[in-house]
C-alpha cells in the first residue's frame, strides 16, 4: 500500500524515468550498443556519457546498473555527484574505498560507480581518478556522466568508451509528454505540448517538470495558457527584475537585488552572470544589435570574475555598465526633448 | 612668561574630575577601576584621538595612587614582548605597594589598534591571553583571581576587525568628541592662566577646527600664540588640517572629496582601513558618490580593475598592491566637480545581506540536497532545474504529496511556498 501511495507522490521525472534500456525514448544507436554489453557483462568497458542536460545520460546509467546488477543494484552502485563534492578528497576517500570493497557478492559481475557531472571535477581529482579506474577494473566499472567530454582529461577519456547523447527533437518530447499525460489521466492539448517542448529546448527533464507543474495548475485540461503561466512561475524573476532595473531603473536597487541573489539564493557570481546572459535575450525592448553588445559586456565581466577577488564588485561594475549603456543610448532622445 | 613647556602636558589633568567631557565614560571607567570588575575583564577605552582616553587613565592613576606600566605604539608589541612585560606585571603582586607610597600598579596598553603587520605579529593574541591565562591559574592558587592588576587598553576604532577578539575579554567604554563649548571654556581658562588676551571669536575658531579633539585644540592655541600675549582673530587663519590616522568615515570623506588621485592617496596612506576593507567600503558608497550613470560606470570600471589586481595579489604577490591603490584612487576621482557630501553606508551591504539571509540560504541548501538525493542530481541542478517547479507546484496545490516524497519537513514545504521566485 505504501508503495502505491509512494508512486503517486513521486516527482514525475522520477516516476517516468525509464527502468530498462528498452523504455528509453530515443538514442537508438547508443541503446543498441549498450544492450550488447548486458548480454556479456564482462566485456563492458568503462563508459563516458556526454551530452546536454535532460538527454537521458543519468537515466541510461541507472538502467545499466539496474539491469546488470538485478535486485541488489542499489547496494552495489555508488552514485556520486562531482558538482557537490568536487575535490580530490572525494576521489581518495569515497571512490577508492568503494572500488576496493564495493563488490561483496559473487552473483554480480562487478560493482558500478556512477560519477555524475564529472566534468565539474578539479583536474587534480581527475588525475587521482585515472589510476583508480585502471587498478579497479576487475571489481568495478565506472560510468562517467558529463556535459562536455572535453573537460575530462585525455588519460581518462582514453580509458572509456565514449557515448554522445544528442538533444531530443521537439517531436520526441511531444510524444513522450503525450504518453505521460495519458497515464496521468490529464488532457494535454497539442499546442500546449508544443509550447512545453519549445520551452524545454530539448531538455526532457525540464519538459516533464513543466508538464507536472502545469497539471498542478490546470487539474484536467492543460492548454497553452496554463503552460505560459507555468513558464512565468518558473522563470528567474529576480534576475529579470535586476536586469530591467539595471537597464532602465535605479542602480542601487539593482545592486540590492544582486546581493539578495547571492544571499538568499546562494548564487555564485558566475551563476548570476549566466542567468543574466540567458534572460538578456528574452528582453523584448532591446534590438538584436543591442543584445549582442550587452552580451559582450557580460562576457567581459564573466572573465573579470575569474580574475578578481570579490564577485560582488565585478557584478556591481557590470550593472553600472548596463546602466550607462541605456543612458548613452537614450541621450539623443533626451537632447531632442531639451532642444524642443 | 619664561615657561617653555608644552601646554598639553602642563595642563594635563591630575584628577579625574578635571578631565573635560565624556562624563559617562569617566563614570564607567572609575566604576570599573574601583570595583572588582577589573579582576575579570579589561577595559578598552575607544574613541577619536585627543578626547582624553590616555589623560583619563593617567589622571585616575595619580588620583588613586597607581603606578602605570605603559606600552604604546612606540614599543614593539609582538606576542613575545607583550608576554615579557605584561605577563609578569599582571601575574604577581606589585612589590611597589610595599616599597613606595603607591597603592599598586596598572597596566596600560595604549593605541592597541596600532598593533599591526609583521612587526607586531601575535600582539592581540597575547593581550587576549593575559585574561585567559589568569583564569586558568585560578584552579591552582586559591587567592589569585584574574589579572592581579587592572589592565586598560585604548584604541581609536572599535570596529576594526583586528580588535574583535578583545570583545570577549574587555569592557568597551566609548569616548566621544568633546563638546565645543567645553573646549572653548578650557582654552579660555588656559589663556587666563597664561595671561593672554584674546579677541572674541578666536577661541571658537580654534575649537571649530579641532572637531572635538581637545589635545589638538590646546596645541593649536599654543602654536598660534607663539609666545605673544595677544591672540587676534586673524591669527586663526594659520590653522591647518591635521595629519593623523583616519577613521573609517574620515577616510571615506577624504577619498570621495579628493580633487585628484594624488590627493586620494594621501588619505589612503593614513587610513586605518586595510585594502580589503577599503574596497568593501568604496564599493558600497560608490553609487552614492556618483549619481550620474556614466560617471558611476567609469568609476566602477576602475574599481573592477583594482579588484582584479587584488585577485592577482592573492596571498603573496604584494608588489601588485600598488596598482590596486592607484586604481582605487582613480575610481574615487572620476569627476571631482560632482562631489556633494552624502551620508556613508555605515554597515557594509554585502556583510549585512549575507548575515540576514543566512537562514534562507542554508534552508534552501538543505532542500536542494534532499531533492538531489531523491532525483539523482546535484544540489546545483536541483536549485536551477527543480526548485522553480517544486515551488510552483507546492504553491498551487496545497495537498500535493511531492513534499512528502522529497522528504521535506513541513517547515521546508512552507519555506518553498513562501519563497520568492528566483
Amino acid at each position: 500500500m505504501s508503495r502505491e501511495s509512494d508512486e503517486a507522490a513521486q516527482m514525475w521525472v522520477e516516476k517516468y524515468r525509464p527502468k530498462t534500456l528498452d523504455e528509453v525514448v530515443n538514442l537508438k544507436d547508443v541503446v543498441e550498443s549498450l544492450k550488447a554489453f548486458l548480454k556479456t557483462p564482462k566485456t563492458m568497458p568503462h563508459l563516458l556519457f556526454a551530452g546536454m542536460p535532460g538527454t537521458g545520460k543519468t537515466s541510461v546509467a541507472l538502467c545499466i546498473a539496474r539491469q546488470l546488477l538485478g535486485s541488489q543494484w542499489k547496494t552495489f552502485t555508488l552514485e556520486l555527484n562531482a558538482s557537490d563534492e568536487r575535490g580530490i578528497k572525494m576521489v581518495r576517500e569515497r571512490i577508492k574505498d568503494f572500488s576496493r570493497y564495493g563488490r561483496a557478492s559473487f552473483d554480480i559481475p562487478y560493482a558500478i560507480i556512477i560519477l555524475d557531472e564529472s566534468d565539474q571535477m578539479t583536474s587534480t581529482a581527475q588525475t587521482a581518478l585515472r589510476r583508480i579506474i585502471e587498478t579497479s577494473s576487475r571489481t568495478c566499472r565506472f560510468i562517467l556522466v558529463c556535459n562536455y567530454s572535453g573537460k575530462i582529461i585525455a588519460p581518462i577519456q582514453s580509458r572509456c568508451a565514449i557515448f554522445r547523447f544528442s538533444k531530443l527533437a521537439d517531436t520526441d518530447i511531444v510524444k513522450h509528454l503525450g504518453n505521460i499525460s495519458g497515464r496521468e489521466n490529464i488532457t494535454l492539448l497539442p499546442d500546449a505540448a508544443e509550447a512545453i517542448a519549445e520551452y524545454s529546448g530539448g531538455d526532457l527533464r525540464r519538459a516533464i517538470n513543466a508538464l507536472h507543474t502545469a497539471a498542478a495548475y490546470a487539474r484536467d485540461v492543460v492548454d497553452v495558457k496554463t503552460v505560459l503561466q507555468v513558464i512565468g512561475e518558473a522563470s528567474p524573476k529576480q534576475v529579470q527584475l535586476m536586469l530591467s532595473e539595471a537597464l532602465g531603473g535605479d542602480f542601487i536597487k539593482a545592486r540590492k537585488m544582486m546581493y539578495n541573489l547571492m544571499g538568499a539564493f546562494g548564487l555564485s557570481g558566475s551563476d548570476i552572470v549566466r542567468q543574466m546572459n540567458r534572460e538578456l535575450f528574452k528582453v523584448s525592448y532591446l534590438t538584436e544589435e543591442e543584445k549582442a553588445e550587452l552580451a559582450n559586456i557580460i562576457g567581459e565581466y564573466d572573465f573579470r570574475l575569474t580574475e578578481g577577488a570579490s564577485p560582488d564588485i565585478q557584478l556591481s561594475a557590470l550593472l553600472a555598465r548596463f546602466r550607462k549603456f541605456t543612458k548613452v543610448k537614450g541621450q539623443p532622445i533626451e537632447r531632442r526633448v531639451n532642444v524642443g | 612668561m619664561k615657561d617653555e613647556s608644552m601646554w598639553v602636558e602642563k595642563y594635563r589633568p591630575k584628577r579625574v574630575a578635571e578631565v573635560v567631557g565624556n562624563e559617562r565614560a569617566k563614570a564607567a571607567f572609575v566604576d570599573w577601576l574601583r570595583g572588582s570588575h577589573w579582576r575579570k575583564r579589561g577595559a578598552l577605552l575607544y574613541g577619536p584621538p585627543g578626547v582624553g582616553k590616555t589623560t583619563l587613565v593617567h589622571a585616575a592613576a595619580s588620583e588613586y595612587k597607581l603606578q602605570i606600566i605603559e606600552m604604546n605604539a612606540s614599543d614593539t608589541r609582538t606576542e613575545k614582548s607583550i608576554d615579557r612585560i605584561a605577563s609578569p606585571a599582571v601575574s604577581f603582586m606589585a612589590l611597589d605597594r610595599f616599597s613606595t607610597n603607591t597603592e599598586g600598579s596598572l597596566l596600560f596598553l595604549d593605541e592597541v589598534d596600532g598593533i599591526f603587520g609583521r612587526e607586531d605579529r601575535g600582539g592581540i593574541g597575547a593581550i587576549v591571553k593575559i585574561f585567559r591565562k589568569e583564569s586558568k591559574k585560578r584552579e591552582n592558587r586559591k587567592e589569585i583571581q584574574g589579572p592581579q592588576i587592572p589592565v586598560v587598553l585604548a584604541a581609536n576604532d572599535p570596529d576594526h576587525r583586528k580588535l574583535r577578539p578583545l570583545r570577549k575579554v574587555c569592557q568597551f567604554i566609548e569616548f566621544r568628541v568633546v563638546d565645543a563649548n567645553l573646549i572653548t571654556a578650557l582654552l579660555k581658562n588656559i589663556c587666563l592662566k597664561e595671561q593672554i588676551s584674546v579677541e572674541s571669536g578666536a577661541l571658537e575658531r580654534i575649537t571649530q577646527n579641532c572637531r572635538g579633539d581637545v589635545r589638538s585644540a590646546i596645541a593649536d592655541l599654543q602654536a598660534l600664540c607663539g609666545g605673544s600675549r595677544v591672540l587676534r582673530l586673524e591669527d586663526t587663519g594659520r590653522l591647518s588640517a591635521r595629519n593623523r590616522t583616519l577613521l573609517i568615515n574620515e577616510t571615506l570623506k577624504g577619498i570621495f572629496s579628493s580633487k585628484s588621485p594624488k590627493e586620494t592617496k594621501t588619505f589612503l596612506d593614513n587610513t586605518i582601513l586595510d585594502y580589503d576593507e577599503l574596497s568593501l567600503r568604496v564599493n558600497d558608497n560608490l553609487p552614492l558618490r556618483y549619481k550620474d550613470p556614466v560617471e558611476l560606470s567609469v568609476a566602477y570600471d576602475f574599481l573592477s580593475k583594482a579588484d582584479i589586481f587584488r585577485g592577482r595579489v592573492g596571498t603573496e604577490n604584494w608588489k601588485f598592491l600598488k596598482y590596486f591603490y592607484n586604481l582605487l584612487a582613480q575610481a574615487t576621482t572620476v569627476n571631482p566637480q560632482s562631489f556633494r557630501p552624502f551620508e556613508f553606508i555605515s554597515f557594509p551591504t554585502k556583510v549585512s545581506t549575507l548575515f540576514w539571509t543566512r537562514g534562507k540560504r542554508t534552508t534552501l541548501d538543505t532542500i536542494c540536497a534532499k531533492i538531489g538525493k531523491r532525483c539523482h542530481v546535484s544540489k546545483r541542478t536541483a536549485k536551477f532545474d527543480f526548485i522553480p517547479f517544486v515551488r510552483a507546484i507546492l504553491k498551487e496545490q496545497k495537498s500535493s504529496p511531492i513534499g512528502r516524497w522529497l522528504q521535506l519537513d513541513s517547515s521546508e514545504v512552507e519555506f518553498l511556498r513562501k519563497m520568492d521566485q528566483l
